[in-house]
């Protein structure tokens, strides 16, 4: 059965598919010319034909993993990727049960400490750096990785509030039942609560992954030798001559990422869905 | 209090010397637990406490001199082992309480006949009634250790005259409330943080704003009925959220340098390149920068927006069409005050993130310092200020003192807004 198209309708729908491109556009245009760039033959900006290179070979891909007496690309990746995998681990896990607690328990402390979280969360996200470099020090672990990994899984459980959000929307009903049949606090945690949460575990560890995957700042700080630089910070110290290297090493690190995102895009929706307030 | 003054010389005694009282009572492993505390904190205490807490006050008092050998004090290291060290003592008093807490109980039962908890017992309760206890032991300590003991250190440090030529092994002071004055009324300082600040404000109005409607708008275009393939246009803010934002913006660094595409296309009309973001490029470099972020931030709020879109009533709208209200009556009367209730605490979030936002002009113009600024240009907000002056130049006090600023800043304004927001004076009816 077709329904009968009015002129209203039409002109409606042409010009949400048009604005719809536009904006596909704009975000997909950056995109495509890293990609394109980083198949270009010669390295530097400076050759290009406006937005393209003039020609294409998959060199400085090869050169990427192969020339790294300046530019030890093969060595970053492998750092960020224990860094980010460690931070990932620790933090989520740090995180779930924080906000498990937060949203399960009623103690004393309780509301205290959310607000505290709040407060700490308003100051200049690096106003402590200087801090943490004195105490890295101290604690003997400038240059190296563990030391990163420490400060973000530290770090992750301040934002429990979306999780906490999540575990709001679980009924206690399925908690009471488990503890009338002689379940302790900790079985209904692991037993009952997690199985239940895998939308927000999987939103949780994506979040702490990309973060340190994608940070530059504490890496910048903290890793002075470059042999243990985060991607982040290598690319960083690459130039206009260098700019399909640069291009090449992004995309080589952002193609994990997207790809996860795409994987799980559904689950962060449904989980930042569930986990916020309802109206 | 009261229960402690009418207890036995038993509990008396665990006042002094901690865990005793236990110990009389037959609790052993607790007994010998707040002992070995009370013997490890005066240790403590002996070996570097107490000279720490001086420390703390006196910020050292010899100068290193390599012609004598002494090895002077360092100020910044006493000031955060001080620190340290208050926040032992701090906890140690927490437990010394919990200790005669805990002895006072232990004499209540025996006294009304029962037998006290078994310490097995205590363990068990840890997995159960106090399970948030256990639990919350390692982030509590974490977050003390790298977020608030950084913080305090800073807070401090803002009252000091650290940085600059005052250097370890230089002896750093006390000096009060000197640095704030100085922001405010030194020549050096008080011009260039009037200009960031006004700008900083500007650009979180500015770009918040743009940003959460754009986001929203997205979001309810993609949501209309006449769309077909949403997940297919919904890929292309997907794939711009995730991107790592150092990418994103080196990568828009390059488009608009002298030898990037958008120059050379100009250069083919035969007309002179343009310095999108040098130095004389004021509001060109303000406006690219607020489009960046539009690009970087939108994805996010369009995938927030979309998921509490599913949550509306739609029942209200269907009631709205047939009293006849037009589309933007709907979005004005019923999709805005929803969202804005659902999403305060992210706008909020949003409003202090592009506040504090280091990342985008410390990439696309970072390290330029201009005339009239002081170590900084037109486009920096406080807190690639703030970076410049104490990660880059060393004016460690000065910069302390401004992100202390900041803090003020932000925090009264969410305060402000967050008080007044019904997400908070409503938060538990919807648990």
């Amino acid at each position: 059965m077709m329904k009968k198209l009015s002129v209203g309708k039409i002109i409606d729908a042409t010009w949400t598919y048009a604005l719809l491109l536009i904006v596909a556009f704009i975000f997909f245009f950056p995109c495509l010319w890293i990609v394109l760039a980083s198949f270009s033959k010669s390295g530097s900006i400076y050759s290009f034909d406006g937005f393209f290179p003039k020609s294409y070979s998959v060199a400085t891909f090869k050169k990427l993993f192969t020339d790294t007496t300046m530019y030890n690309y093969p060595r970053w990746f492998l750092n960020t990727l224990f860094v980010a995998v460690g931070s990932c681990l620790l933090g989520t896990f740090l995180t779930i049960l924080t906000a498990y607690t937060m949203s399960r328990f009623e103690f004393r402390a309780r509301k205290t400490m959310m607000k505290t979280t709040m407060i700490l969360g308003m100051f200049p996200s690096f106003m402590g750096m200087t801090a943490v470099y004195i105490l890295m020090t101290q604690f003997g672990l400038i240059n190296q990785l563990w030391g990163l990994i420490l400060i973000y899984a530290a770090g992750a459980p301040m934002g429990y509030l979306t999780q906490k959000g999540f575990f709001d929307t679980i009924p206690k009903a399925i908690d009471e039942a488990a503890k009338i049949d002689g379940a302790n606090s900790a079985q209904i945690f692991w037993k009952i609560n997690l199985p239940l949460s895998k939308p927000i575990i999987v939103y949780t560890a994506l979040t702490s992954f990309t973060w340190p995957w994608s940070d530059f700042i504490l890496p910048k700080l903290l890793l002075k030798e470059k042999d243990l630089y985060t991607v982040a910070v290598g690319l960083m110290s690459l130039d206009e001559t260098e700019f399909a290297r640069f291009a090449a090493g992004s995309v080589f690190i952002a193609v994990p990422i997207v790809i996860l995102y795409f994987a799980l895009v559904k689950n962060m929706v449904d989980g930042i869905a569930e986990g916020a307030v309802k109206g | 209090m009261r229960k402690f003054l009418d207890s036995s010389w038993r509990v008396k005694l665990s006042a002094l010397i901690m865990g005793s009282g236990q110990l009389m009572y037959g609790c052993v492993a607790k007994g010998i637990i707040y002992i070995l505390i009370e013997i490890g904190f005066i240790a403590y205490m002996v070996i570097r406490g107490f000279s720490d807490i001086v420390g703390f006050f006196t910020l050292g008092t010899t100068k290193a001199d390599a012609w004598l050998g002494t090895v002077g004090d360092n100020s910044v290291v006493m000031l955060l082992m001080g620190i340290f060290a208050w926040i032992v003592v701090a906890a140690f008093i927490y437990l010394y309480v919990l200790n005669i807490k805990s002895a006072c109980d232990i004499e209540e039962r025996v006294s009304t006949g029962r037998a006290p908890k078994s310490f097995i017992d205590e363990l068990k309760e840890l997995l159960d009634r106090k399970f948030y206890i256990t639990v919350l032991v390692l982030p509590v300590v974490g977050v003390c250790i790298f977020n608030i003991l950084p913080i305090i250190f800073m807070i401090l440090i803002s009252f000091t005259n650290y940085g600059g030529s005052i250097v370890p092994p230089e002896l750093v002071d006390w000096v009060g409330i000197d640095n704030f004055k100085k922001i405010l009324t030194l020549s050096k300082f008080a011009p260039t943080f009037a200009r960031i600040l006004g700008w900083n404000i500007l650009w979180a109005v500015v770009s918040t704003a743009l940003n959460y409607f754009a986001g929203l708008g997205l979001a309810l275009l993609l949501n209309k009925d006449c769309v077909k393939g949403k997940a297919f246009f919904r890929a292309f803010p997907v794939l711009a959220y995730a991107i790592p934002g150092f990418i994103t913006l080196l990568a828009f660094k390059f488009m608009f340098s002298y030898g990037g595409p958008i120059n050379q296309m100009i250069k083919a009309t035969g007309t002179a390149p343009i310095g999108f973001l040098d130095l004389d490029a004021k509001w060109m470099a303000r406006l690219i920068g607020i489009l960046v972020n539009c690009w970087i931030s939108v994805p996010s709020i369009m995938l927030l927006a979309t998921g509490h879109l599913s949550n509306r009533d739609m029942s209200l709208y269907e009631a709205a069409r047939i009293d006849g209200a037009t589309p933007f009556q709907q979005f004005r009367k019923l999709t805005m005050p929803f969202m804005l209730f659902a999403t305060t605490p992210v706008l909020l979030g949003q409003f202090i993130g592009n506040f504090n936002n280091f990342g985008i002009f410390y990439f696309l113009r970072g390290g330029l310092y201009m005339d009239g600024y002081f170590l900084a240009s037109d486009t920096d907000l406080l807190i690639n200020w703030l970076y410049n002056l104490s990660i880059d130049n060393n004016y460690y006090c000065i910069g302390a003192a401004i992100s202390l600023i900041i803090f003020i800043i932000t925090s009264a304004i969410s305060l402000a807004v967050y008080v007044k927001s019904p997400s908070y004076r409503e938060e538990d009816t919807f648990q």
